[in-house]
């Protein structure tokens, strides 16, 4: 199963190649939208990359909305994953 | 003279084969260095006869921002370059309000299309992002760099083909003039894509006896010519009214005297002589100027066989042989929608300069060429009026005089 720490480098990993974040702006509690400056057109090319990283489906059945911090999101995929996984 | 309804040019910017400003594109043609190169993919395609091109130098775009650029193919970053370039020339850091805009290409972004067939073709749509579409809608370059720059206008984007260029400085003529907007900012962008190649060569339209000799490969009027050589970049400028520019003391580069334009309704991509002629005329009749006025015909002439010679005789029968005449794009190509603002940047260079620009590889005039004055040396002498043609596959004619501050 995959661990929390592979869920946090593979996220960041992809925000980094897709929004051009420098290593030291994806603090756990930075905020995607206030702190980070993605918008709603960036949230859904986020999940496209995302679902293309963690080979999982993202946009349908799970409330994005709720997810406000980076750690919100790495929460999101980790709950996601672990649900695949059993 | 009333000239209170006058409209002028007072920024320019330009991304052409030789690079980044007005001033690179300026030497360059004064220069007489030409801009084609080989190209790998099209030296790929064996049925393909044509293997040359003129692009645009690579950049680094990084300094626009993300937010922005993420929704600009190349000919969108050309036309955010092309739009910063042409805004600072006029004055302005930031877009003036009401600021109109005009522009298009022949075709949206290939390169990005091509991504996007690959999901299509590998039923793999889920992988297709916002940034992915609004890349390639048909004014996505006109959108991106309205967001960009915040230009809040009438942004409006048409799309001739080959004429795009010269046709959205004649809207953009059209909205100044009729008091839509006090400035407008018009003209046309294009990226360059093999596609655009192929497809010119199947319409045995493409340079291809000079492959191995790139430099020579575009010969607008040469008895050689045996087509033209595709292009890209991106040509804007920037026109208001007199009243406001005399009024915010900008310098005026040069007058939009009017335009006119009309369309071939005989076939799609051959220009009858006629057509053209009427295209001309109606140029002369909107503008009230005398056919003797014309200093210089800067031609569409992309070195295409039927075109150069319609054109010529279009022109001798406007004005006589005595009509002096170059093309440039034995220099920098055919840069499709771009040509018609690109050269009329040019245009205003040689009326600033009082330089006429010679035809780059007119060695040996074509004898089924009007007899004409061709330019094939750099000329110094008063220049005060050029007529500047763009001719579109399609059909879509478009003539518009250019004048000299006086």
């Amino acid at each position: 199963m995959i661990t929390r720490e592979e869920i946090i480098q593979k996220t960041n990993e992809a925000l980094k190649k897709e929004f051009e974040f420098k290593e030291e702006q994806l603090i756990p509690t930075a905020k995607l939208k206030d702190d980070l400056g993605l918008d709603s057109l960036d949230a859904v090319d986020m999940v496209v990359v995302l679902e293309q990283q963690f080979g999982v489906t993202l946009r349908q059945g799970y409330d994005l909305r709720t997810v406000v911090t980076l750690n919100d999101l790495y929460n999101f995929i980790e709950t996601l994953a672990h649900a695949h996984s059993k | 003279m009333d000239d209170s309804n006058a409209v002028v040019i007072t920024g320019m910017g330009a991304v052409s084969p030789y690079g980044f400003g007005v001033q690179p594109l300026w030497e360059g043609l004064l220069q007489g260095r030409t801009c084609m190169h080989t190209v790998a993919e099209l030296e790929a395609l064996p049925l393909v006869r044509t293997k040359v091109a003129a692009t645009v130098p690579a950049a680094d775009y990084s300094f626009i921002p993300r937010k922005y650029r993420r929704t600009m193919s190349r000919m969108g970053l050309y036309a955010y370059c092309a739009a910063q370039e042409a805004l600072r020339q006029a004055g302005y850091e930031a877009a003036p309000d009401k600021l109109g805009f005009f522009m298009g290409s022949t075709l949206n972004s290939i390169s990005v299309w091509m991504e996007l067939a690959q999901y299509i073709q590998g039923t793999r749509l889920d992988l297709v992002k916002t940034s992915d579409f609004l890349q390639i809608m048909n004014h996505s370059p006109l959108a991106g760099v309205c967001q960009a720059l915040k230009i809040n206008g009438p942004a409006m984007g048409g799309s001739e083909a080959c004429s795009t260029g010269l046709m959205n400085i004649g809207l953009g003529f059209l909205a100044v003039r009729s008091g839509l907007v006090n400035q407008a900012l018009c003209g046309g962008t294009e990226e360059y894509h093999p596609l655009f190649s192929a497809c010119f060569d199947i319409m045995q339209a493409t340079s291809t006896h000079s492959n191995g000799n790139p430099a020579a490969a575009c010969r607008p009027f040469d008895a050689s010519r045996t087509g033209l050589v595709v292009a890209e970049g991106c040509g804007l400028v920037f026109l208001e009214s007199k009243k406001s520019a005399l009024a915010r003391h900008a310098p005026i580069l040069a007058e939009v005297l009017g335009f006119y334009a009309n369309t071939e309704t005989e076939n799609m991509a051959y220009p009858s002589a006629g057509t053209l002629q009427e295209c001309m005329q109606g140029a002369l009749a909107a503008t009230g100027v005398r056919a003797e006025e014309v200093d210089l015909l800067n031609a569409h002439a992309t070195g295409t066989i039927a075109g150069d010679i319609a054109e010529t005789q279009a022109a001798a029968a406007v004005f006589g042989s005595g009509l002096s005449v170059n093309s440039l794009k034995g220099h920098i190509g055919h840069t499709m929608g771009a040509s018609g603002s690109l050269e009329s940047i040019a245009c205003v260079r040689m009326l600033a300069e009082q330089t006429v620009l010679p035809t780059q590889n007119l060695d040996q005039l074509d004898t089924r060429c009007a007899p004409l004055q061709y330019v094939t040396q750099s000329e110094q002498r008063p220049v005060h009026i050029i007529l500047k043609n763009s001719f579109a596959i399609g059909g879509n004619n478009c003539s518009l005089l250019l004048r000299r501050p006086l």
